[in-house]
């Protein structure tokens, strides 16, 4: 027997996860444990043990790596607890990371908040400027060393951040990932200085041209690192204490794995560690339920979070937004906008009906929590219109007050609008929906697709509520609402059943036509490192693959379009076919003529993928099958609805989902309450449950 | 040389008309959708809210459209473009949060087509006009080139989309299309009045090639062409797919609505402020190369319960190439008032400038006749219309308890233009601005310190490029590109400080011609408010036959201009340079200005602009009167208010003699 092991860390549970190659799967849940994650953890994976029947020491021993997200690093630059960071950097240019190209006075903030210029700031700064040190040193767009490296001077100032007490040194140098020595001697020098010192470089986390997102990639990685390092060594300590032999493998914002040894030497790739889970969650259900085109919907109290899935691969995007800065991260694309359940509803002084984006988060919460919120949310107006049961939500672990919902809404929308509760119940819930259909839209269309091209899944608390209607503004194929033995632990599934991922990137700019020769040592170079880095991983693979791609961009363009390049060694035919490609997919991404083939090419950055693929999956159980199609048995009650304002309020079916079983087929209007989320299936549509206990949604001929 | 009047060009000055008097003039060949005012108050507050939201997410794309597409680094680096969905009318509905002084006349250049383009060529379905005539509207100055397009709804004219981009190089006699030699238009970049480019979604060779001739650079402009007309292939595509759900009356409904409750707003702001008069002044110190005049934009401007009058008289007459013209002196207010006034409103501009009126007078700089030399005019008398405008708007709101926070003194005063035309690394001709000047500092606010190194407040997402991207594309190494010590106007609120930048030219073979050009050099535009004091003067300045690579060699990198041998030569406002390979740049824009009198500041707050290098050691004892300790830089109190009295002393003295000490009265 072997297993695989996947740990999610939650902001309220860990969810674990093992498969064995048999095709069983067990899951089990445990408080997290903020402050030390890593007992939620340990807690965790012995639940999975008594689950199994076993010891821990004997799970371990059958187990081939487990598979762990992590919230420790973005935690950390969330909530700004982060270690002691001191930055060297080239002379003349120490203020690119406050002067952060002007853009972070806005960057990742919402339209409104940027129209709104009076009020935008800055963030406050990474580190204070006196912590922020210059050396003579430079290298030219060649790669060129135009003045050697003043070691003095480095030296000086390296001492003066050790007096300082720095916990951990950033470099990031003018051109480095063209010739990162003068970075790397840096280093010989910092741990001649004080050996043990943790050392960040950009020509080593994040060699890519443009200096201002490199170095704000370096200083956060290192302000993070030796938390990670700090949070993992234990951890890892603890397991091998407890018969683990197997890696432990840090999941990525990419979607792939790095070993914990190696993670704090790359801490900023495990930022969207957990956020990501969704999409890897719906990558691994989709190859099952045979979807090779996804969006992916999770909706949370707070957020609405949106990623794709495309041919069967999450869409990535190569660059991030965290606390203003931008970062060259490559992690799975995932926007997002505060249209969560605790959205609240609220009047702009034009007297205008909004929701969101500020949300009422877990407290005081929703009005009808009954602890203190007085405005209206969008899960206040769920209960009024009849969605949710008050005395089932959260599998009835919270019980609701439809009275206070009510109040909220009258009060403060209903009454300056001359609505009901009602109505202005009614308002909210069809705001929300399009402004999320609008985000939705936005969101692929910007990557070169079409929705009517895909399926969707939704799921988080309040996906399956809205996903009828968001999803039938955007014409999307059909709809799955991930329930049954899957839906709890979604995120874990994705990671213990996710190939393990790691990825190598290089700039080296340079004017179509690139030499050959260039070209092929670029990528023999990438590949050799990441192939090590992924026999360092310590997992046996049943093969591993390896996929190239190269930043490009028209000369005279400054969008970037990552351009698949084939394996092996290209000659010159073989790079005109690349630019051919890059041409391709820029008239795909943005519409035919409107790239500009006569001012040229630039090939920019260089990357590689090295996929270890492992030698079993973990499957998904079946769910028990119905004796036909109608599901009288798993019938509740019938109450008034109002999902359509234009169809009004009608006596609606309710269904037990734990009542319900693979076959059955659910005539729309109907409502099916599970103990996570509640599904709406809206009239015209019909809601079966799929062989693994999914409720697929379709809409009928014509659609709604 | 004289200025002589062309005769029959009046016909291209567009002026802000009432709508009874824009519709009268419309050929009746041209069918109008519109509704009725019972329709727009129809319009339930859900459907409202969703359409509103839909708006704004057509713009948005339109712009991202246009970004991608580009090829331009003003566009795609700087985001200096902008788009905008208007009514049937050319009234803006929808603003893109880009540089929105380039939409800010789009309505004048609308309404002008409707009148003058429908009978001949007439506008139909699938057409799009290209203009850049700054006295038609759409634009500042020339290299501001506007695409509009007509929306059909069943053979009626439903709406228009318009998306407007500055373009690197469109001709005249110097690279970069605007010359300090320029006499007059003829010198500059030919304005081209509404044409139409595009004929049935096809873009015309003929029309096309009569604009791209003039360029230096045709291959970008083509490009760009194409980026705007995808721009609006989204919004036809978007505003169709409403209209189709909504029904036509609903979303036209909805459009005009949005205007009206913008204009409502406003109004109700304007309502709950005390009415009153306020006045500013802003100069201007060269009007072309070789001039030694100072010409001064005045405003006078009257808020009477819910209007405001914004008065000109008494502004200098055009001179030289720094004038821009109604349209631009129109978008020169409206870029002000939007972030200011209305940043927390829709911006609907069609309703907000209902609001508005203007006085002024013909043949002054910031309503200059044809043919005036107007290429700079969108940085020239534009901007420091938008500088005077900012001063009275920021003064008015500081009359009022809540408004007063949206007080801002003037941010950056002018731009800091440097134009480059050579052979780069690669030895391909290259012509392009030098952007990074975008980085200036925010005014200070009545209640918060200038945000440094922000941008420019008429463009909300603006943006500096990387210096290893201006290198790998230019031929050009930097010495230094950072914050400036002491550049922020003082104040009891600090104006943000602002950047400098120092290049040498790098592995060309060739000297690269310039061009060199903004104000504010011996008279800071970006004034303070209450006590505050103005920002830094603008400097610019190259190092002919420059040491830098010597100094290379011996292993030093150098750090202000006096470690770098060679002439030393201070650059005037306007002027045509060159610079040889190996010589030194450097480039020193403005801040903004600062906010209450500096002795007022908080000591904490100067110590900590010391320990994090934004104010010196010396402004804070000398300017601030805050006496630190040189080590630890812990305050020194009693010495602090000892400083401080002496300062005030001095103050008295200095306003008995009358002298220098009167220096803030203009404002």
């Amino acid at each position: 027997m072997t297993y695989v092991i996947g740990v999610d860390v939650g902001g309220t549970f860990t969810d674990a996860f093992a498969a064995d190659d048999n095709g069983n799967i067990v899951s089990a849940k445990a408080p997290s444990t903020p402050a030390d994650f890593s007992r939620g953890v340990l807690q965790a994976v012995t639940e999975l043990a008594n689950r199994l029947d076993r010891p821990v020491e004997q799970l371990f021993g059958e187990t081939s790596y487990i598979a762990h997200g992590t919230t420790a690093t973005l935690n950390a630059l969330v909530t700004g607890n982060v270690s002691k960071v001191g930055f060297i950097t080239t002379k003349g240019h120490r203020d690119s990371i406050y002067i952060m190209n002007l853009e972070g006075r806005y960057a990742g903030l919402g339209p409104e908040e940027v129209r709104d210029i009076i009020a935008t700031r800055k963030p406050a700064p990474l580190i204070p400027k006196r912590r922020a040190k210059e050396v003579t040193e430079r290298v030219d767009y060649k790669g060129s060393v135009m003045v050697a490296l003043n070691e003095d001077e480095a030296r000086q100032a390296v001492r003066e951040l050790l007096d300082e007490g720095v916990e951990a040194i950033a470099v990031s140098l003018l051109w480095s990932f063209l010739n990162p020595a003068h970075e790397r001697r840096i280093r010989e020098i910092v741990h001649e200085m004080a050996p043990d010192l943790y050392v960040g470089l950009s020509s080593e986390i994040s060699p890519r041209i443009r200096e201002y997102a490199r170095n704000a990639t370096t200083i956060m990685s290192t302000q993070v690192g030796p938390t990670l390092r700090d949070y993992l060594k234990p951890l890892k300590s603890d397991l091998t204490q407890m018969g683990l032999q197997a890696p432990l493998l840090i999941m990525q914002g990419s979607g792939g794995t790095v070993s914990a040894e190696e993670a704090p030497g790359y801490a900023i790739t495990t930022i969207g560690s957990v956020l990501t889970g969704g999409v890897v969650g719906a990558t691994m259900l989709g190859e099952r339920l045979g979807h090779k085109n996804i969006i992916s919907t999770d909706v949370g109290g707070t957020t609405f979070l949106v990623g794709l899935v495309v041919d069967g691969e999450a869409v990535f995007t190569n660059t991030t937004t965290m606390n203003q800065y931008n970062l060259n991260v490559p992690m799975m694309q995932v926007n997002s906008i505060g249209s969560g359940g605790g959205a609240i509803a609220w009047l702009d002084e034009g007297g205008n009906l909004r929701v969101g984006p500020r949300s009422a988060g877990a407290s005081p919460g929703p009005a009808c929590y009954g602890a203190g919120g007085e405005e209206p949310t969008v899960t206040d107006a769920d209960l009024v219109l009849g969605i949710i049961n008050p005395d089932f939500f959260l599998g009835g672990k919270r019980l609701l007050d439809v009275e206070l919902a009510k109040k909220a809404l009258k009060e403060q929308i209903g009454d300056p609008l001359g609505l009901s509760a009602e109505e202005a119940a009614a308002a909210v819930f069809e705001i929300q929906n399009a402004q999320t259909a609008d985000l939705v839209r936005k969101v692929v269309v910007e990557t070169g697709y079409d929705p009517r091209d895909f399926a969707m899944y939704a799921f988080g608390g309040a996906g399956p509520v809205h996903c009828f209607a968001y999803g039938a503004e955007l014409g999307v194929q059909e709809i799955v609402v991930p329930l049954g033995q899957t839906a709890a632990v979604f995120s874990a599934y994705g990671l213990a059943a996710s190939d393990v991922v790691l990825s190598a990137e290089l700039s080296d700019p340079a004017n179509f036509p690139v030499g050959a020769e260039n070209l092929n040592s670029n990528f023999e170079q990438l590949e050799r490192d990441v192939r090590a880095r992924l026999d360092a991983q310590g997992v046996k693979f049943a093969d591993v693959t390896v996929q190239r791609e190269i930043d490009i961009r028209y000369t005279m363009q400054i969008f970037e379009v990552p351009t698949p390049v084939k394996n092996g060694k290209l000659d010159e035919g073989d790079i005109a076919q690349i630019a051919a490609d890059f041409e391709e997919k820029y008239a795909t991404l943005f519409g035919k003529g409107t790239g500009f083939s006569e001012a040229g090419f630039q090939f920019i950055t260089y990357r590689v993928f090295a996929t270890g693929h492992l030698p079993f999956k973990p499957q998904l159980p079946e769910a028990p099958s119905a004796n036909g199609y109608t599901a009288k048995g798993a019938l509740k009650e019938h109450r008034r609805v109002l999902l359509d304002t234009r169809l009004g309020w009608r006596e609606t079916p309710i269904y037990d989902y734990g009542k319900l079983a693979a076959g059955h087929v659910l005539e729309g209007p109907a409502v099916v309450e599970a103990p996570t989320t509640t599904v709406v299936i809206s009239a015209g549509s019909t809601g079966s449950v799929d062989h693994l206990g999914n409720v697929v949604i379709r809409y009928g001929q014509g659609g709604e | 040389m004289a200025f002589v009047p062309v005769p029959g060009s009046e016909v291209f000055n567009s002026r802000i008309l009432p709508l009874e008097e824009v519709i009268k003039g419309i050929p009746s060949s041209v069918k109008l959708h519109s509704v009725s005012e019972e329709e727009v108050q129809a319009v339930d507050p859900l459907t409202y809210e969703v359409v509103r939201h839909r708006m704004w997410a057509i713009t948005d794309m339109m712009g991202e459209a246009l970004k991608r597409m580009s090829g331009s680094l003003v566009v795609t680096e700087c985001n200096d473009f902008d788009v905008a969905v208007t009514d049937e009318y050319g009234d803006v509905v929808q603003v893109g949060l880009f540089n929105t002084e380039l939409v800010a006349s789009i309505d004048l250049a609308v309404k002008w087509i409707l009148k003058n383009r429908a009978e001949n060529p007439g506008i139909e379905e699938g057409d799009m006009f290209l203009l850049n005539d700054p006295w038609v509207g759409g634009g500042l100055h020339q290299n501001d080139v506007a695409l509009l397009a007509p929306i059909f709804h069943d053979g009626r004219l439903f709406a228009w989309t318009a998306a407007v981009a500055h373009q690197a190089d469109l001709g005249g006699v110097s690279p970069g299309s605007w010359t300090p030699r320029a006499e007059n238009v003829f010198w500059e970049s030919l304005p081209t009045p509404p044409v139409k480019m595009v004929k049935d979604y096809q873009i015309q060779r003929d029309v096309e090639d009569v604009y791209l001739r003039r360029s230096r650079v045709p291959k970008i402009v083509a490009l760009d062409l194409r980026a705007k007309m995808g721009a609006n292939m989204v919004g036809l595509e978007r505003i169709r797919a409403l209209i189709d759900k909504y029904s036509p009356d609903t979303v036209k409904a909805v459009m005009k609505r949005q205007m009206d409750d913008a204009e409502h707003r406003l109004r109700e702001r304007l309502r709950s402020m005390e009415d009153g008069t306020w006045h500013a002044v802003s100069y201007q110190e060269q009007s072309k190369q070789g001039d030694r005049g100072v010409h001064k934009i005045v405003l006078t401007m009257t808020k009477k319960d819910d209007h405001l009058t914004f008065d000109f008289t008494g502004t200098d007459p055009q001179s030289g190439m720094i004038n821009c013209t109604y349209t631009g002196m129109y978008g020169g207010i409206t870029a002000a008032m939007l972030p200011v006034l209305c940043g927390d409103m829709p911006w609907a501009a069609g309703g907000l400038v209902r609001c508005i009126d203007i006085v002024s007078e013909e043949g002054t700089l910031n309503n200059c006749t044809f043919p005036g030399g107007i290429g700079k005019g969108s940085v020239a008398s534009a901007w420091a219309t938008s500088n005077v405008v900012t001063e009275c708007l920021s003064k008015m709101l500081d009359t009022h308890i809540d408004l007063s926070q949206r007080t801002q003194s003037v941010c950056c005063g002018t731009w800091d233009l440097c134009v480059m035309a050579g052979l780069d690394q690669r030895e391909q001709p290259f012509a392009t601005m030098i952007t990074d000047s975008m980085g200036a500092g925010f005014g200070a606010g009545s209640d918060h310190d200038g945000v440094d190194t922000a941008g420019l407040l008429i463009i909300p997402m603006g943006k500096m490029p990387d210096v290893e991207m201006n290198e790998f594309v230019l031929p050009m190494l930097y010495l230094w590109r950072r914050e400036e010590t002491d550049s922020g106007g003082p104040g009891k609120f600090r104006g943000g400080v602002t950047a400098s930048l120092c290049f040498i030219s790098h592995d060309t073979p060739a000297p690269m011609a310039q061009v060199i050009s903004g104000s504010g050099k011996a008279v800071p535009m970006n004034v303070g408010l209450a006590g505050g004091y103005p920002g830094n003067t603008q400097v610019d300045l190259t190092v002919r036959d420059a040491n830098a690579k010597e100094l290379f060699a011996r292993g030093i990198i150098p750090g202000s201009l006096q470690e770098i041998e060679g002439r030393h030569e201070l650059k005037s406002c306007e002027e045509e340079s060159y610079l040889a390979p190996g010589e030194a740049h450097y480039m020193y824009w403005q801040s903004g200005g600062g906010y209450g009198d500096p002795l007022l500041r908080d000591p904490a707050a100067v110590r900590h602009d010391v320990e994090e290098f934004k104010v010196s050691l010396s402004a804070a004892r000398g300017i601030y009167g805050v006496v630190l300790d040189e080590d630890s830089l812990e305050v020194d109190a009693a010495g602090t208010e000892r400083i401080r009295d002496e300062i005030r002393d001095n103050r008295r003295q200095l306003s008995r003699q009358g002298g220098d000490g009167n220096g803030h009265h203009a404002h």
